[in-house]
């Protein structure tokens, strides 16, 4: 049964209240209990003393006497009636004494009227002697009755206080016990509720949205799980996480990056990447002091092309050159498009016979794998020009520019040529 | 290991008088009192105490159930014998009984009449006290000696004019005979008890004793609790009739006690015998002789109360 936490506190505090009022009953009880065996003990002592004084009177008068007076034994005798009349309640052993008291009262009675009312006038001393006797026997028997009562009732006295103490202790333990439980379970009801709010909070923080589920189901903290677990519902939906979000960001960034340091044509390397890996190759054998040489090619008669053929074939005649070259140059090697119908290739740790090797590679690629337009060959040449990094090089640029002489001399020579340049800018090699 | 658990159980024979007074006896056994204590008990039924007390003293049994009277008497002639505890008496259970015809209103009226008494008993005894509360002695009234059974036939048939008998034949003569018979109130003027008797008792004995006592313990606080069953009880085990039980019942008081009225009642029930019957018994014993404490200071202290 899912009780509030109002309710549980108002049964815990109803609860202890009516332990509380068990224990004081308890206690009233025992005391109750405790009062009767006193009145009992205190009942047998007055019946002893009574039978005493009886006795003393009977052994002291001369009850024979004609002129004797019955009225003090009959004021006595009517005080013992009285008395044992107004016995307390007793338990049934000190009943049963308590029956033979009366009977025995009751037989003195009998006989001591029963000699009063001819004073035995006709007996002997002997038989007189007899019926006193007889007579004394008898409150004899009464007195020790009342002392095997009054013993009783001791007895009692002591069993009665120590079985209420003992009640009443277990009564008490038992009191401790449920109300230790009562707020122990509270307690822990409180504490580990708000353990698992606090820890649906931190899981909440972390981007974690899940749901409270609570151990100990209460009214109050059902509905703050409800709360929770609502709220939870539409941040999960609406939030995106830090993680997340740096993801995609970084994902976006590559792709700017690349888009950025790719021409959207030829699908390689543009103008600003090639700078970028230029600049980056040029510093590095600045300390290495290894070697770096550059390939720029030109497409031959392009102009000629695009005028014949179109924009769309030339712009495909772009597109097969850089196949070919990405397909020929090395895994090391950068290949970018320069600008127009230029592109330049950087071999990173390649001298000047590497590079050659690469250009003539090329070229022999662009003559087995010819373009087609409208089922009619279309031949394709480049002019490359060849420049490696010497003392005079202060950065890339002018390492382009000697390339770029260097490709112009080629282009002057004929095209579909090879040309190196030299230290003071002149060709030092045909191809 | 049973022999740790269950008590080493003595077997006993006792002697037991088949009249509502011997009621714990039967309760006991009927609540199963004695299973708890040391001893398995076997009642032999008789027919009075005295029946019982020589079964006692012929060692026939091992304890018997035997009224005062019985003890004060038997203690002239023997000697090793002893009372272990009194567990029920009745102020009421001899009666006096005449021929409502003969318009005997109180006891003065039997001087020089016909009295059927018991020999030697109870019966002799109130009748001698009755005498003497009216100033007569037993030489002021013609003396008839009978056993019990044949005490209400003398009356029927005229032998004499009044009956001393004790229960149940009191009970009987007034149910065979109604309004031709009258009981006269004789409540109060003798005490009859009945008592646990043995040889005089080794400590066996009176270990035995002690577990008998506490079965009669058992028993007593039984009947204070349920006197309906106890009632009950007693008339299925002695097969009476429900009536004479009513009638009885109120007049009996069922509890231990060894005390200075018992001493009293047996000493003087002992010289009332030897000054009635000089002839055949000498001094009276000291009747403590004839009471043994041991046994019931261990299982109620508080119910001996002798003057030493």
């Amino acid at each position: 049964m899912k009780l509030s936490l109002l309710h549980q506190i108002l049964f815990f505090t109803l609860g202890s209240c009516l332990l509380f009022t068990i224990l004081v009953f308890s206690i009233l009880w025992s005391i109750q209990a405790v009062d009767i065996t006193l009145k009992r003990e205190k009942y047998a002592h007055k019946v002893e003393d009574r039978t005493n004084i009886l006795k003393q009177f009977i052994l002291s008068e001369d009850i024979y006497s004609s002129n004797y007076n019955t009225n003090n034994w009959l004021t006595l005798e009517n005080k013992f009636d009285n008395l044992l009349q107004l016995a307390p309640n007793l338990t049934p052993q000190q009943q049963t004494i308590q029956n033979s008291i009366v009977s025995q009262n009751k037989s003195v009675q009998r006989l001591f009227n029963a000699i009063n009312e001819n004073k035995l006038k006709n007996a002997n001393q002997a038989i007189k002697k007899h019926l006193k006797i007889r007579l004394i026997t008898q409150l004899e028997a009464i007195r020790t009755d009342s002392i095997q009562l009054s013993t009783i009732a001791n007895e009692d006295i002591q069993s009665v206080i120590k079985n209420q103490i003992i009640f009443v202790l277990l009564v008490l333990i038992l009191i401790i016990l449920a109300l230790v439980y009562g707020a122990f379970r509270l307690t822990t009801v409180f504490k580990t509720s708000l353990n698992e709010v606090k820890k649906a909070f931190k899981d909440n923080h972390s981007g974690n949205f899940q749901n409270i589920h609570f151990s100990n189901h209460t009214e109050e903290f059902e509905s703050i799980a409800n709360a929770f677990n609502a709220m939870n519902k539409k941040l999960s939906v609406t939030t995106v996480s830090l993680e997340s979000m740096k993801k995609i960001v970084h994902e976006r960034t590559c792709k700017l990056e690349q888009l950025s340091n790719t021409d959207p044509l030829t699908q390689v390397a543009n103008r600003r990447a090639l700078f970028e890996r230029g600049n980056a190759e040029f510093s590095r054998i600045q300390r290495s002091k290894n070697e770096l040489t550059i390939i720029l090619l030109d497409c031959d008669l392009f102009k000629d092309i695009n005028d014949e053929f179109g924009h769309v074939f030339g712009d495909k005649v772009l597109k097969h050159l850089s196949e070919i070259c990405t397909k020929e140059i090395r895994n090391i090697d950068f290949f970018a498009r320069y600008g127009g119908e230029e592109f330049i290739i950087i071999l990173p740790d390649s001298d000047l016979n590497g590079a050659i090797e690469t250009a003539k590679r090329i070229q022999q690629s662009l003559t087995d794998q010819r373009l087609k337009f409208e089922d009619k060959d279309v031949p394709l040449t480049v002019s490359m020009g060849i420049s490696t990094v010497t003392s005079k090089h202060e950065n890339f640029e002018q390492l382009i520019k000697d390339a770029d002489i260097a490709m112009y001399k080629a282009k002057t020579n004929g095209r579909n040529r090879i040309e190196i340049a030299d230290e003071t800018n002149t060709i030092i090699k045909k191809a | 290991m049973p022999s740790l658990w269950h008590q080493k159980h003595y077997p006993v024979t006792i002697a037991v008088s088949k009249t509502p007074l011997s009621s714990p006896f039967y309760i006991a056994k009927a609540i199963n009192a004695f299973d708890k204590t040391c001893v398995d008990v076997e009642y032999i039924a008789v027919n009075g105490g005295i029946a019982a007390f020589e079964k006692v003293m012929s060692g026939e049994v091992d304890f018997g159930t035997s009224s005062d009277s019985a003890i004060a008497f038997q203690s002239l002639t023997h000697h090793n014998f002893v009372t272990h505890t009194m567990f029920s008496q009745s102020d009421n259970d001899i009666k006096l009984i005449t021929r409502s015809s003969d318009q005997i209103k109180s006891v003065r009226d039997l001087k020089g009449k016909k009295v059927g008494v018991i020999k030697k008993s109870a019966s002799e005894y109130l009748l001698s006290t009755l005498l003497a509360i009216e100033g007569l002695t037993i030489a002021d009234v013609d003396l008839h000696y009978y056993t019990p059974e044949l005490l209400l036939q003398s009356l029927r048939d005229l032998e004499v004019d009044a009956i001393i008998p004790w229960e149940p034949y009191a009970f009987q003569a007034s149910k065979l005979l109604g309004n031709k018979i009258t009981t006269h109130n004789t409540k109060n003027l003798s005490t009859l008890s009945f008592n646990l008797i043995s040889l005089t008792p080794n400590n066996l004995l009176v270990e035995k004793a002690v577990c008998i006592i506490k079965g009669l313990q058992i028993a007593i606080n039984y009947i204070a609790s349920h006197p309906q069953k106890s009632k009950k009880i007693v008339i299925n085990q002695l097969n009476l009739d429900p009536s004479f039980i009513d009638w009885v019942w109120p007049d009996y008081i069922f509890k231990l006690g060894l005390n200075q009225s018992l001493i009293l009642n047996l000493q003087s029930q002992a010289s009332w015998a030897i000054d009635t019957h000089t002839t055949e018994y000498s001094a009276p014993p000291k009747s403590e002789k004839f009471i043994d404490t041991r046994a019931l200071l261990q299982v109620e202290p508080g119910a001996v109360n002798l003057m030493h």
